[in-house]
């Protein structure tokens, strides 16, 4: 096998990168069950216990981002799937170069080197995404970022090795398979590659639990008439079906929700209104404690903006995290945000007026005797099931609003 | 190269992704199968529903369901109140445990002080009313229990009490147009005959003079959400 350090570090990179991709692979498929799960969240995985609560993972995991072909299967394929595979196939070619070549067999060298340039490649776009469009910090994927670029740079190293020990040895040119052209082995190397990524998501195709079944079976709204005024249009879209969102300005679940419909590409065809349902015992009576600070106040300016309110909603969006913990340390910081944010709505928030619409939103909520929690959708009064808005919205979504499209 | 080598060595890895991702999904499949069977171990989510308090004893919940059959608002969406004879039937208690029932209601309730021979309402009357009524948080019934002061005759106290009671009520239908209002509020008039309100209840939130007489403070409507669920 002779002396070569660079391939023993690619092959612990490579391993380390198969660690985090397989818990984060690991993590994503243990949501197939429809119930919630804490993850992993750690730059040693298998050690630090997985967590319940919002972290940067969970916010990538829930994120359009995690993983493709999600109306084609509930949840979609995880994008650490392919990334497994990845290095596993790295792991295979670098252990094949260890124990099955000569060190100065450098054609398999630069094929390894070439191919870490998919993960660098991947885990660039990922990381862009993560940060720029998501904002997270997500351990397991630096975990696989940093992995894929060691990796990369001790499989250059490598290849330079060898590259310089077939220079001092041999003078012909020795490829993969001993013919004179290196293509046909390149070629094949490369459709093995592939047959790593296609093999696990087939497999996965196949085996996924089929969630179709579930579809259309979460129930109906008993009294969903808007008799007090109190919905606030969210999409303005007369031909899209229509749909109910029970609805909090500060709470992640929904903002995750948005981003997600939003990418799915489904919202052109739903036409939303959304009811207020703070999480927020300073209105709700519902909750014990407040889990989400100030979120009455900022529904109360929702319903005072009235058509206007998307700007509002878009606001609270933004600084939902700062306005819930300003907000726990100083009661009145949400109604002082939002007034210096929307000056015109300053006289309308906190007035009896606007407290009583807000109340009867909640009281809405009970008479429809919906859960206490956000956010939900019912789409014609057909509730979309609450394991189906995060990962699995747009393989249900997809298939409710085709239901009723059907007339069901 | 050993191609047989190779050949094992690529099985073995593609073995690793395809495997473990069989062992997952089955895993997942498994507990989903076993969540179906047994729905019941699931865990609960709250059902929204309007906030049931621990003020509310058997005793309230009985006067607060006769005030509202027998005095005509559950039944038919009529409000017409409960006149003093009456209210003393429904209630079937002493004035001063009747008063005791709404005792835990200091934080909810308000006292709106009417002058001498006057069922009108001032600016501070109203402000108080607004907010009280919009602070019904989970509270399914609003009790507005009209009082009067025993000067005077008790026929013309009554009539007194009854106009302060539907003062109340009309403000509150013109003010907030809430179409459940009929459904949700509970009217009565005591007059000067029962239930009269003691200096306890000066501490409470109030319109009026700061300075607290007993008689201010029946010449009044009490308000207040009750979050009782019946």
């Amino acid at each position: 096998m002779g002396s070569r350090p660079f391939l023993l570090v690619f092959l612990a990179a490579v391993g380390a990168g198969m660690v985090f991709a397989g818990f984060s692979t690991a993590d994503f498929v243990e949501h197939l069950d429809r119930q919630v799960h804490s993850i992993h969240c750690s730059f040693i995985p298998g050690l630090a216990e997985a967590e319940t609560g919002a972290s940067g993972c969970k916010t990538t995991l829930m994120s359009p981002y995690s993983s493709v072909l999600r109306s084609w299967i509930w949840g979609g394929i995880p994008i650490s799937l392919p990334g497994l595979a990845v290095f596993s196939f790295l792991l295979f070619r670098g252990v094949d170069l260890l124990i099955n070549r000569r060190p100065d067999d450098k054609e398999p060298a630069l094929f390894l080197f070439a191919a870490t340039g998919v993960p660098v490649l991947t885990s660039g776009v990922m990381g862009y995404l993560s940060l720029v469009e998501l904002d997270a910090a997500c351990k397991l994927c630096i975990g696989i970022y940093a992995s894929s670029a060691v990796a990369a740079l001790a499989a250059g190293l490598n290849y330079r090795q060898a590259a310089a020990a077939a220079a001092e040895g041999t003078p012909e040119y020795d490829n993969f398979d001993g013919s004179a052209s290196p293509w046909p082995a390149r070629v094949s190397s490369f459709v093995v590659g592939v047959s790593f990524v296609i093999v696990p998501i087939l497999v996965y195709g196949i085996l996924a639990p089929d969630h179709a079944r579930f579809v259309g079976t979460c129930g109906t709204l008993p009294k969903p008439k808007d008799d007090h005024g109190i919905m606030i249009d969210l999409d303005r879209n007369a031909s899209g079906a229509p749909a109910i969102e029970i609805f909090d300005p500060l709470c992640p679940a929904c903002k995750g929700f948005e981003n997600r419909l939003e990418a799915s590409g489904l919202m052109p065809q739903l036409n939303r209104k959304a009811v207020m349902f703070p999480l927020d015992n300073t209105c709700n009576w519902m909750i014990g404690s407040s889990m989400h600070p100030g979120a009455c106040v900022v529904s109360e300016a929702i319903l005072c903006a009235g058509d206007k309110a998307g700007p509002v909603i878009d606001w609270a969006f933004e600084h939902q995290e700062e306005i819930r913990e300003k907000t726990s340390a100083n009661p009145d910081a949400a109604a002082n945000m939002v007034k210096a944010a929307f000056p015109d709505l300053a006289s309308c928030i906190g007035t009896p007026a606007s407290q009583t619409r807000l109340n009867r939103s909640l009281r809405w909520a009970v008479a429809n005797q919906i859960p206490v929690l956000t956010p939900q959708i019912y789409v014609n009064n057909q509730k979309l099931c609450d394991e189906d808005t995060d990962l699995g919205m747009d393989f249900a979504l997809s298939r409710l609003l085709a239901q009723q499209n059907g007339g069901r | 190269m050993n191609p047989t080598l190779h050949l094992g060595l690529a099985a073995l890895f593609l073995l690793i992704p395809s495997g473990l991702t069989a062992i997952w999904i089955g895993s997942a499949k498994d507990r989903l199968q076993e969540a179906e069977a047994s729905p019941e171990a699931q865990p609960e989510v709250a059902i929204a529903a309007a906030a049931d308090e621990g003020y509310c004893a058997a005793d309230l919940k009985k006067v607060l369901r006769r005030v509202l059959q027998s005095c005509g608002l559950l039944s038919s969406g009529e409000v017409r109140g409960c006149q003093p004879l009456e209210a003393k039937n429904v209630a079937t208690l002493a004035g001063d445990d009747f008063n005791a029932l709404f005792l835990p209601l200091a934080d909810r309730a308000g006292i709106i002080q009417f002058d001498k021979n006057s069922a009108e309402l001032d600016a501070g009357d109203t402000a108080l009313l607004d907010r009280i009524f919009a602070d019904q948080r989970g509270g399914s019934y609003f009790f507005v229990v009209a009082r009067s002061s025993p000067e005077g005759s008790e026929v013309v106290n009554r009539a007194l009490s009854q106009a302060r009671g539907e003062g109340v009520l009309n403000h509150l239908r013109a003010t907030f147009k809430d179409p459940d209002l009929e459904k949700e509020v509970g009217l009565l008039w005591l007059g000067e005959e029962f239930a009269q309100l003691d200096t306890e209840f000066c501490k409470w939130q109030r319109t009026g003079d700061e300075a607290c007489q007993p008689q201010d403070l029946n010449r009044s409507a009490f308000v207040a959400w009750i979050d009782c669920q019946l």
